[in-house]
């Protein structure tokens, strides 16, 4: 009773250690709150966080990965593996860092890792099976990068959830990342505090599905 | 204080194999040309742009802003546009590669960052602003 087939499914090849996670892809623009995201989602079922966040841009310039990370709602568990990407980037000007009071020595290391760090999240789009698109709400939601990553992921038939970062935020506009881009779900979340989360792992549960 | 602009005819562009248009768009904007280009590049063109901008970053290169804007076929030329993509698989099967594909419909911009402030896209429209 209770148990879908794919329940079923996933409880029949669990039990021959058959199962295997899915790689859940957290992307999007640098500084939209996407290390924020993934450690809370990690805080929330494993206890621990996974990375680093900061104001300042591109704080993540290596994927940092939480493995075996158990979401259970009602009767189903799913296992992913959580892998928060460094931000995606058309630019990187050290210039910009220089404002957050770095050296300039330290600003143009910064900028070197940055675009490294791009390039490896792009290499990624073809090791993850689901992704966690994300925006900042209070930001206009139609820039180039995220047009790219949404037709990438498209073309590449890859499960997309639009997470709308931010709303704990007064200016935030969710429903422009709604009326944007009609055709995904979106979910909007505060991340720092922690708001609507129970929809999103709701739809983490209904959309995330393993690359065939 | 000036600013050039490059307008290309994408058939042009269309000719070269996939590899040469990036090179050829990214060496106009690294020169400070700010490009215009009649067609949209698919999306995987557009995050090889992205891979290929981040290669070339240094301190005088902070990278490129882009966009696009993509006519909306209906009908018969969707149907076409259907024709081809269905070509294309079958190209890929026959002859075991995707051939380099041609630009869509559409219209592209693609400038230097550090001259292009801000660009404002609308669903039918986009305006830039810049400053040398
Ligand atoms: N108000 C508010 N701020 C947030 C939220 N999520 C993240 N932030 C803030 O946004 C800034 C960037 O957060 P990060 O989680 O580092 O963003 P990121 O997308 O991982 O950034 P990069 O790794 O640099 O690409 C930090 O100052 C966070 O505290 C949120 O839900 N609400
Ligand atoms: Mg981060």
């Amino acid at each position: 009773m209770g148990m879908n087939f794919r329940g079923f499914f996933d409880w029949f090849f669990g039990l021959f250690g058959y199962r295997k996670n899915i790689r859940l892809g957290i992307y999007g623009a640098t500084n939209v709150g996407k290390t924020t995201l993934a450690n809370r989602i990690s805080l929330d079922w494993t206890g621990e966080e996974i990375g680093k966040v900061s104001e300042i841009p591109h704080e993540t310039r290596t994927v940092q990965k939480k493995e075996k990370v158990e979401i259970k709602l009602n009767r189903r568990k799913i296992l992913i593996n959580l892998l928060d990407m460094p931000g995606l980037a058309t630019k990187v000007d050290y210039r910009e860092f220089l404002k957050y009071g770095l050296s300039k020595k330290a600003a143009k290391q910064r900028a070197r890792e940055a675009t490294d760090g791009v390039i490896e999240a792009i290499k990624w789009l073809s090791n993850v099976d689901t992704v966690l698109a994300v925006m900042d709400a209070t930001q206009d939601p139609l820039t180039q990068v995220n047009i790219t990553l949404l037709g990438n992921l498209e073309a590449r038939k890859i499960p997309v959830i639009v997470v709308a970062n931010k709303i704990d935020l007064k200016r935030a506009k969710p429903n422009e990342i709604k009326e944007a881009f009609p055709q995904y779900p979106v979910v909007p979340v505060s991340a720092l505090k922690g708001r609507n989360m129970d929809e999103l792992y709701e739809a983490i549960a209904k959309y995330a599905r393993r690359a065939k | 204080m000036k600013i050039k602009m490059d307008f290309v005819s994408s058939a042009m562009l269309d000719k070269k194999p996939k590899k040469k248009r990036i090179n050829f768009i990214l060496n106009k904007v690294k020169d400070g040309s700010i490009l215009v280009v009649d067609g949209v590049m698919t999306a995987e063109e557009e995050m090889e742009l992205i891979r290929e901008t981040m290669r070339r970053v240094d301190d005088g290169f902070p990278g490129i802003e882009v966009c696009s804007l993509k006519k909306q076929v209906r009908g018969f030329q969707s149907f076409l546009e259907r024709l081809s993509d269905q070509r294309t698989r079958i190209q890929k099967v026959l002859i075991g590669r995707i051939p380099e594909t041609s630009l869509k419909t559409g219209i592209t911009l693609v400038g230097p960052a550090r001259y292009i402030k801000k660009i404002k896209k609308n669903p039918n429209s986009f305006s830039v602003l810049a400053e040398a």
